[in-house]
C-alpha cells in the first residue's frame, strides 16, 4: 500500500491510521507538520511553544483518531485540535493579552486617511509588521483566532466555522469586526506618514 | 446605499460573494463617496498586510526527526507494532 501513499486522500490515510498503519501516520506528519506548526506559532507567537503544541497535537491524533467519525473532515479536525492546544497553552501561561474593547475603537476618526498610497517600504517595513502583529495580538480572543485562521492561515469561512464550532455568519461577523479594528490601529500608526485625503465627496 | 451598509458589505465584496445588484450598488456608492472609497482601500490593504505579517515557517529537520521518533514510540506502545 505504500507506493501510492503520497497521493492518497486524507480520508484513506485516516482509515489506515485507524487500523494502526504507521506509514499512514508518517504521511500525515509529512503533510501537516508545517501547517500545525504555523497555526500554533501564529496563535502563540512562540516558536518553542509551537513545537511543543505540534508534538502534543500529533500524539492526540494517535490517541483520538478513533473518535473522528467522518474521515474526510480530518484537516478541519486537526485545526480544531491545534487551536484548542494553543488556547490551552495560552491559558496555562496566562498569555491571553488584554483585549481591545470594540467600543473603544473610533471607526470614524481616521477614515479620511488614505494610507493605501504609501510606498511599500513603509507599508512592509519591519516596524509596521510589528505594529500589525501587536494589533492582531490585542484583538479579543474570538476575533483574533478568526483573523489568524482566515487572513494569516488562509482557511475558508466554512473551514473556520467547522474548526471553531460556530456558524459561518458568526465567522464573518468576527472577521469583519476584527479587520475594522486592525484597520483602525494601522490607520493610527500610518497617520504619521500621511495627510488626510484631499478627495472631494 | 448609505455608508454604514456599504462598509458592512466590504468582506463579501472582496470575496466576490455579493449579488450582481449589490456589487453595482457598492461600486456606485464608492464612486461618489470618498470616505467609503478610502475606507475600502485601507480595509483591503489591511487584509493584504495581515497575509504578509508572518510568512509561513517550516519545522526544522531536527524537530521533525524528534517528532517522528516520539510518534514511532507512541505507536509501538499503542499498537505493539514495530515501525
Amino acid at each position: 500500500m505504500g507506493k501510492k501513499i503520497n497521493k492518497q486522500a486524507d480520508a484513506d490515510l485516516v482509515r489506515d491510521l485507524k487500523q494502526g498503519d504507521p506509514a499512514a501516520m508518517e504521511e500525515i506528519v509529512k503533510r501537516y507538520s508545517n501547517k500545525v506548526y504555523n497555526l500554533a506559532y501564529h496563535l502563540t507567537r512562540d516558536a518553542h511553544a509551537a513545537e511543543e503544541i505540534m508534538q502534543d497535537v500529533f500524539l492526540t491524533v494517535i490517541a483520538k483518531i478513533g473518535t473522528l467519525t467522518t474521515e474526510a473532515y480530518f484537516s478541519t479536525w486537526l485545526y480544531r485540535v491545534t487551536t484548542n492546544a494553543a488556547y490551552g497553552y495560552l491559558r496555562k501561561e496566562k498569555k491571553f493579552s488584554e483585549q481591545t474593547p470594540v467600543e473603544d475603537i473610533d471607526q470614524e476618526q481616521y477614515l479620511d486617511y488614505d494610507w493605501s498610497t504609501l510606498p511599500d517600504d513603509v507599508l512592509l517595513s519591519e516596524e509596521s509588521k510589528e505594529v500589525l502583529r501587536e494589533s492582531i495580538d490585542s484583538l479579543p480572543e474570538a476575533m483574533r483566532t478568526v483573523v489568524v485562521l482566515k487572513d494569516v492561515e488562509g482557511l475558508k469561512n466554512e473551514e473556520i466555522a467547522e474548526t471553531l464550532g460556530i456558524s459561518v455568519p458568526a465567522v464573518k461577523s468576527r472577521l469583519h469586526r476584527g479587520r475594522l479594528i486592525l484597520r483602525q490601529l494601522l490607520s493610527e500608526y500610518f497617520s504619521k506618514y500621511t495627510e488626510p485625503s484631499g478627495e472631494e465627496k | 446605499m448609505n455608508c454604514k451598509l456599504c462598509s458592512a458589505l466590504f468582506q463579501e465584496f472582496l470575496e466576490d460573494s455579493l449579488s450582481e445588484e449589490l456589487i453595482v450598488e457598492v461600486q456606485d456608492h464608492i464612486r461618489t463617496c470618498s470616505k467609503c472609497r478610502v475606507s475600502l482601500r485601507t480595509y483591503t490593504l489591511t487584509v493584504t498586510l495581515s497575509r504578509k505579517v508572518d510568512p509561513p515557517c517550516c519545522v526544522s529537520p531536527e524537530t521533525l526527526d524528534r517528532l517522528k521518533k516520539i510518534i514511532r514510540e507512541r505507536l509501538l506502545k499503542t499498537n505493539g507494532v514495530p515501525v
